[in-house]
């Protein structure tokens, strides 16, 4: 794992020759996304103080940019738009996969983001859709090619935490079924024929994390933290397993003490040790930390 | 006086400080919570939810507050689930209430109930407040504490920490135990969980009643061997230099995390009462 110092988008892109090497080891190919790779999984941690503005609403033009150069270091292209089209072709249907929590979403900047590399790479709007409750019924999901599953990483009642895995429970007809042991079987969904080696990008928003669930509703400003940060992976597990240590490094820091995650995000283990979908063990993830530093907690 | 939910839900106020109730309340069951708080619905299943009754007050423009009524299976669960993330002692409301940045929860007898007005303003607090007095003084009655918390030792104790449960997944509030259910937790092993501060690091101490001596020792023999490693006396030294032992004293057990030395776990188990 790389936890040295951090770099910048211009110091990382005069070492791109450097990354590229890694990334043709890493990359996978599209239709392949998510499944576990040879060697290290790549995690990008990208993370600008300026991406929120004063009422803690995120900047198009600085999500946009925090997507740009996260993409660059994930595929180890020079540029985004070279970057897209390692991922998404142009006769690709593509779907992304958002989170409605009210409280917390995706958010329309980071979904523009996406959208907008997409169209360049080639996609026109009639075969792109963003959705989340509705994508067992609506016709681009169906008939998709390639995903991008996007949300936010929060504490969970009862998952643990809201993560990137958990994001395609909408994928099956009844998501209650998936509840037992705190959702430990969540993996298994992304074997299903409308899912299975589709997506090619995984995105975890981590702009205001939610570190503390209270209340019914779960959702609590008190517990949220600006961390002002993307996390780019093609692997969702190994994304998880990283935003879950920023997390829990939150905690510890907010509550003085350490303060596991009650339940504990069981899925994510289980996802690495019984369903292979990816690596959760940092010891098998390359992170890649871009930016601002402070408090970054990996 | 009011003495079901739905006698609760007839005395709301129609309006109060300007607020308006916006349509009748809905009530959820144990078959359809999920589909209004999602996954969350499992922690209120799992302190045997009864029924749920939920409204809305609006004023001029989109801002509203959210008024749910939790009928719970018992007093303690009540607690429980009150109890469960809490992070202070306040009882300004109810039997034990906590309020945050625009949220105000408390219990009552049997009653768990929450008030929600984001964004949070200092009049639709004064309103919140109004409301959770109100819904407050509505329910008859006072409930009882779970008897097993009285067993955790009250000297040093942060009553902020105490929890009660009976359901494996909320083991590891404190200190991460395990993911399995190691101690044959369930419906029918009231357990309680509280912290203590020694040396400035936080020792915590879980205490689980099982319906006989029998099942409290296979629960033990469990434990021994997948936590304790088969450590002699029942004391292991953990990661870090903390220890954790254990002790069955009849149909009782009680376990300790993050002590910092083995005498500390010792002179724990001696001060339970039961």
């Amino acid at each position: 794992m790389n936890s040295g110092k951090p770099i910048d988008r211009r110091e990382f892109l005069k070492s791109a020759s450097a990354a590229t090497l890694g990334a043709t080891l890493l990359a996978p190919m599209p239709g392949q996304a998510g499944s576990a790779q040879a060697g290290k999984s790549r995690v990008v941690l990208v993370r600008d103080v300026n991406v929120l503005d004063e009422g803690g609403r995120p900047r198009a033009a600085a999500v946009q940019e925090m997507l740009d150069t996260g993409i660059e270091a994930l595929t180890g292209k020079p540029d985004p738009q070279s970057a897209w089209k390692t991922l998404i072709r142009p006769d690709d249907v593509v779907g992304i996969k958002n989170n409605r929590w009210p409280y917390l979403t995706t958010t329309a900047e980071v979904q523009n983001a996406l959208k907008t590399r997409i169209m360049e790479a080639g996609v026109p709007e009639s075969r792109l859709a963003i959705d989340d409750l509705g994508v067992l019924q609506n016709p681009i999901f169906q008939k998709s090619t390639a995903l991008i599953n996007a949300r936010p990483m929060r504490s969970h009642h009862w998952a643990g935490v809201g993560s990137l895995i958990k994001n395609y429970i909408m994928f099956i007809p009844d998501p209650s079924a998936i509840h037992p042991d705190s959702c430990a079987d969540l993996a298994s969904i992304w074997n299903l024929p409308m899912v299975k080696g589709k997506t090619r990008l995984n995105v975890l928003v981590l702009f205001t994390p939610q570190f503390h669930s209270f209340g019914p509703h779960s959702f609590n400003p008190k517990y949220v933290w600006k961390y002002y940060g993307l996390l780019l992976a093609f692997d969702p597990v190994a994304a998880d397993a990283t935003g879950l240590r920023i997390v829990e490094g939150i905690r510890r820091d907010y509550f003085g003490e350490e303060r596991p995650l009650n339940p504990p995000a069981k899925h994510i283990a289980v996802a690495d040790t019984k369903y292979h979908l990816g690596t959760a063990d940092a010891q098998r993830i390359e992170l890649i930390k871009i930016g601002y530093d402070k408090d970054s907690f990996v | 006086m009011p003495r079901t939910l739905n006698d609760i839900g007839r005395k709301l106020p129609g309006s109060i400080g300007g607020w308006t109730r916006a349509a009748p309340p809905v009530v959820y069951t144990p078959q359809n919570l999920s589909t209004y708080i999602d996954g969350g619905a499992e922690l209120y299943l799992s302190y045997n939810f009864r029924q749920a009754l939920s409204l809305k007050y609006k004023t001029t423009g989109k801002d509203e507050i959210t008024v749910d009524i939790f009928e719970m299976g018992t007093s303690a669960d009540a607690f429980g689930v009150f109890a469960h993330s809490r992070e202070t002692i306040d009882s300004t409301v109810g039997q034990g209430s906590e309020y945050a940045a625009g949220l105000l929860t408390f219990w009552k007898d049997r009653y768990y109930v929450s008030i929600l007005a984001y964004p949070e303003t200092p009049a639709k607090k004064d309103v919140v407040f109004t409301l959770g007095r109100t819904i407050a003084d509505s329910i008859e009655g006072r409930g009882t504490l779970p008897p097993i918390i009285s067993l955790l030792p009250a000297e040093g104790l942060a009553p902020q920490s105490v929890r009660y449960f009976h359901h494996y997944i909320w083991l590891n509030s404190f200190y991460f135990v395990s993911d399995e259910n190691v101690l044959d937790i369930g419906n029918d092993t009231p357990a309680a969980l509280g912290t203590y501060k020694q040396g400035g690091v936080g020792l915590v101490l879980l205490l689980v009643r099982y319906p006989s001596a029998a099942r409290a020792e296979a629960a033990a023999a469990r434990f021994r061997k997948d936590f304790l490693g088969g450590a002699p006396g029942d004391l292991r030294e953990m990661k870090g230099g903390r220890w954790s032992g254990l002790l069955r004293r009849g149909d009782l057990i009680a376990v300790v995390f993050n002590a910092p030395a083995a005498d500390a776990v010792r002179a724990m188990f001696i001060r339970i009462k039961g």
